[in-house]
């Protein structure tokens, strides 16, 4: 992995981030903005599907109008992540909340693509309690667990 | 006594010290402040989106504002409560930095957007609850709450800086 890593921090993109006083803290906010929308939603669906929140509409109803707001606050991380990891990459690779953080990103993603999403697609899917509370609190863990790696990185 | 030193007096204080000077205290208060944002902004951002006709049309805004707001309003305690505590330890550096004097207008502009919201526009909501798109003034207020806290969590991030 080391490689990898070495070749990150020398990329043109990193050492331009690093060269300048203004990218960073720019990605950084955006990285700030599309957590409260990617962690919002799925605060909103974990909610519904613990049975508060926006309770006079179906599970399957608020999945569908979440969706897009988890998937471009999703990509709005990726995005400026990799700028952010690119212009630190060394330092990422000797923290180990960075490693806990990607596992824990890595286990968000796939929980949610497909434990979660098949919970939520139809109202059989979603009628049984445990079901549902299982899909709630796995989400609300692991991608809080992502943003508190994602905080410690800077603490470490 | 001026600002500066009512601020460097809180500073000192034994409560400002402890959390300034401890190893935990403070990344754990620091830490739940940025992850409680997807409490109290994101879930106000889909009250938001509904006052703007973006989401859920076929819904009564007054219905989604019943089941949403509450949950904003404890994010918001929790923000209150973390972010007191962050200025309390470091009052003195506060004070001195543009953006956090950039994020406590913008939150002042936040609050007003709100009360304005509430006394005037809502009072007038019987005529446009069921409207996939609310008015102009609901939709001016939904767009004004996102861009309003979109600058307050910006400005909040920036102070880490020294610009």
């Amino acid at each position: 992995m080391r490689p990898f890593f070495e070749w990150c921090d020398q990329t043109a993109v990193g050492e331009a981030i690093r060269d300048s006083r203004f990218i960073f803290p720019i990605a950084e906010s955006i990285h700030l903005l599309a957590l409260t929308v990617l962690l919002g939603s799925v605060v909103v669906l974990s909610l519904r599907l613990l049975g508060g929140g926006l309770r006079s509409q179906s599970i399957p109803d608020v999945a569908r109008t979440l969706a897009p707001l988890t998937l471009g606050g999703l990509l709005t991380m990726l995005g400026t992540g990799a700028l952010l990891f690119c212009s630190e990459a060394m330092k990422c690779y000797e923290n180990p909340p960075f490693w806990f953080k990607m596992e824990a990103l890595g286990l968000a993603i796939l929980f949610h693509y497909t434990f979660v999403r098949s919970t939520t697609r139809s109202e059989e899917a979603a009628a049984s309690r445990v079901r549902t509370a299982v899909a709630a609190v796995g989400s609300l863990l692991l991608w809080f667990g992502v943003g508190a790696g994602g905080r410690a990185i800077g603490f470490y | 006594m001026s600002i500066l030193e009512i601020c460097q007096w809180l500073q000192d204080t034994e409560i400002g010290t402890a959390i300034r000077e401890s190893v935990w205290w403070f990344p754990i208060i620091e830490g739940t402040h940025v992850l409680a944002l997807a409490l109290s902004v994101g879930t106000l951002l889909v009250m938001d989106l509904r006052l703007t006709g973006l989401v859920m049309k076929d819904r009564r805004v007054s219905e989604i504002s019943k089941q949403i707001v509450p949950w904003s309003m404890a994010g918001f305690f929790v923000m209150f409560v973390t972010g007191s505590l962050l200025f309390w330890c470091q009052a003195v550096k506060a004070y001195g930095s543009l953006y956090f004097r950039i994020k406590v207008v913008a939150l002042l502009l936040a609050g007003l957007n709100a009360l304005f919201f509430e006394l005037r526009t809502r009072r007038g909501i019987s005529a446009w609850d069921s409207d996939p798109v609310p008015p102009l003034r609901a939709r001016l207020a939904g767009f004004a709450g996102m861009l309003l806290w979109a600058c307050v969590i910006a400005a909040g991030r920036t102070m880490a800086y020294n610009f």
